[in-house]
């Protein structure tokens, strides 16, 4: 099998993702509408409470970041989860796919996706909040960006897992994921005001290390070593975990006929 | 030789429930071969493992125990390979609901690494084989029953499959749709040689397209042969009907007469099912012609369809 073979495959994840995002006005809504809601809303309790410009922009970093995390992860989670909502997961898994290329073409969308929403958040902050987005830098732009999707990969692959396990209702693990996120890897305020137990959590998330490294480029994040080179690390073990874990629940559920179920 | 499309052996199945920690045998020990070419259909009453069967040879279920090979490919071994080689379509057939006929076909297209061109020639004939031109673009969601069935079956042709698994294919469609389909399926093997195994409930679909059957029942294979042999086996013979004029019928009457298997007596008829039609047909006549009570009417010769064969081992304790 050629690479040409590989990529077909992996594109045909990708096509469905875009089909689904074109005709289904709900997931246009999840990648536009909510993070925009979360920058807008937040954006205004920061002019409220009269935070001075450096949390302003402390603050709406974290949010361009969890909604660039939330969006990458959606549409690796969405692949499988709607083919489990239309029951037609059996059809999928009964052709030559595998894991590889369940995740590679959701993945490229979503990175499409989330650059969109990072590039539009991203001007709407400086128009709105005057968070001045593009003096970081291309290069240092595009490293944080990437951070996140790569970081998006593993918790959608960890959704994907859930999903051959538990079917439809992985959707619940998603948010559950983001959710713990936003508590734990300083998207509203540095890790350092948590609890002691909880800043060893959050010092194993690679979301931790990507918004101190672009904080610091605005001066906002006290000096640490190397948090890109640490993200990446931590990113890199969580995928390789994640494609694990989605391998084991592949071949578990083959095994124990739940394909089928989930196509019943 | 004849190649074997598949040959498989000792395949078990058992389904576990971690929740009640309960165990549900679905196959215990399934030896099959099947001819490469051929029409193979797999009866059996509900439960009794069709599925699950249908669901290890196309490689989405794993069996427990068992081997064998799948057009040429190693069950256990070549996955890859034999998913490269197989399609399979079910009754009640589910896609994508918001894509349209050809994005869904072109998406399972993808699926099986077809380049773009031979994607879009081969969508073209599969939409022209199952009379789908109206409805190219088509949202599943608004199809009717009959013409997502033929969406099904041209989506397990994409990829032009050596060996065709059918689930009830013409489950729920109506008759002529389901003539209309069974006479596409009996083209496509005899024109392009394509092995196809069908489970379905109707014995007439099963006698019309099949070369061989096998009874599923519990997880095992009860009988497997040609659709004539499996009656004969099974000693449903031939059937005589006599129609009469005269006294209801006794069993003392036929007392001397051998090969009889089964009298079933009826309001002016006798219908008596036999080893040999034309060794017991002249016994039978005279006997009854014997009597001065009786003036026969009529003798029709009946042959035992395959739902009676189908009935008795569903009936049957093992």
């Amino acid at each position: 099998m050629n690479w040409r073979n590989h990529l077909i495959k992996a594109s045909a994840f990708a096509l469905k993702n875009w089909l689904i995002t074109k005709k289904r006005s709900f997931h246009l809504f999840e990648i536009l509408f909510w993070p925009f809601i979360g920058l807008i809303s937040v954006g205004l309790l920061t002019r409220f409470l009269g935070l001075e410009s450096k949390k302003v922009e402390f603050v709406l970093i974290g949010i361009i970041a969890l909604s660039v995390v939330q969006i990458g992860q959606l549409d690796i989670a969405y692949v499988i989860l709607y083919s489990i909502w239309n029951k037609s997961l059996k059809h999928e898994m009964v052709a030559p796919i595998n894991a590889f290329h369940l995740i590679a073409g959701p993945w490229a969308m979503g990175v499409l996706h989330s650059l969109l929403v990072f590039l539009l958040m991203g001007l709407f902050s400086s128009l709105a909040f005057q968070l001045n987005f593009l003096s970081a830098g291309i290069l240092r732009l595009l490293l944080f960006f990437l951070g996140l999707t790569f970081f998006a990969a593993s918790i959608g692959m960890l959704v994907c897992a859930l999903a051959f396990y538990i079917g439809g209702r992985a959707h619940v693990g998603a948010t559950f994921i983001v959710s713990l996120l936003i508590l734990l890897s300083g998207i509203y305020y540095p890790i350092e005001i948590l609890p002691k137990a909880l800043q060893i959590i959050a010092s194993v998330i690679p979301l931790t290390y990507f918004l101190i490294y672009f904080r610091s480029v605005y001066g906002l994040t006290p000096d640490h070593s190397n948090p890109l080179l640490w993200g990446f690390v931590l990113t890199g073990a969580y995928n390789i975990v994640a494609a694990i874990l989605l391998g084991l629940s592949i071949r578990n559920a083959r095994e124990r006929g739940l394909l089928s179920k989930m196509s019943e | 030789m004849q190649l074997k499309a598949i040959s498989v052996k000792g395949i078990r199945k058992t389904y576990t429930s971690n929740r009640r920690r309960e165990s549900t045998p679905a196959l215990r020990g399934i030896d099959l071969d099947v001819d490469q070419g051929t029409i193979f259909c797999i009866l059996g009453p509900n439960g009794a493992g069709k599925t699950t069967l249908i669901s290890i040879l196309t490689t989405l279920l794993y069996p427990d125990e068992g081997e064998g090979t799948i057009g040429g490919f190693d069950l256990r071994r070549q996955r890859g390979r034999i998913r490269e080689a197989v399609n399979v379509a079910s009754g009640n057939p589910n896609f994508t609901d918001t894509f349209s006929v050809v994005e869904n076909l072109n998406y399972y297209g993808m699926l099986y690494g077809m380049p773009k061109a031979l994607r879009r020639s081969r969508i073209d004939a599969l939409v022209e084989m199952f009379e789908l031109e109206t409805f190219r673009h088509t949202p599943f969601n608004q199809l009717s029953t009959g013409l997502k069935q033929r969406l099904a079956l041209s989506k397990s042709l994409i990829n032009t499959p050596r060996i065709l698994f059918l689930d009830e294919p013409t489950m729920s469609l109506d008759p002529q749709i389901s003539e209309s389909i069974r006479l596409c399926l009996k083209e496509l093997n005899r024109r392009d040689g394509l092995t196809i195994i069908l489970t379905t409930h109707q014995m007439d679909e099963a006698e019309f397209l099949s070369d061989r059957i096998a009874f599923l029942k519990k997880g095992k294979i009860m009988v497997e042969g040609k659709a004539d042999d499996l009656k004969r086996g099974l000693q449903y013979g031939e059937v005589i009907r006599i129609f009469y004029e005269g006294p209801p019928f006794r069993r003392e009457w036929f007392s001397s007469l051998e090969g009889i298997l089964k009298i079933e007596p009826g309001d002016h008829q006798i219908t008596v099912s036999v080893d040999s039609r034309q060794k017991r047909l002249d016994p039978l006549i005279r006997t009854l012609m014997s009597r001065p009570d009786i003036r026969l009417r009529d003798v029709a010769i009946l042959k035992p369809d395959l739902e009676d064969v189908f009935l008795e081992l569903a009936k049957s304790p093992h």
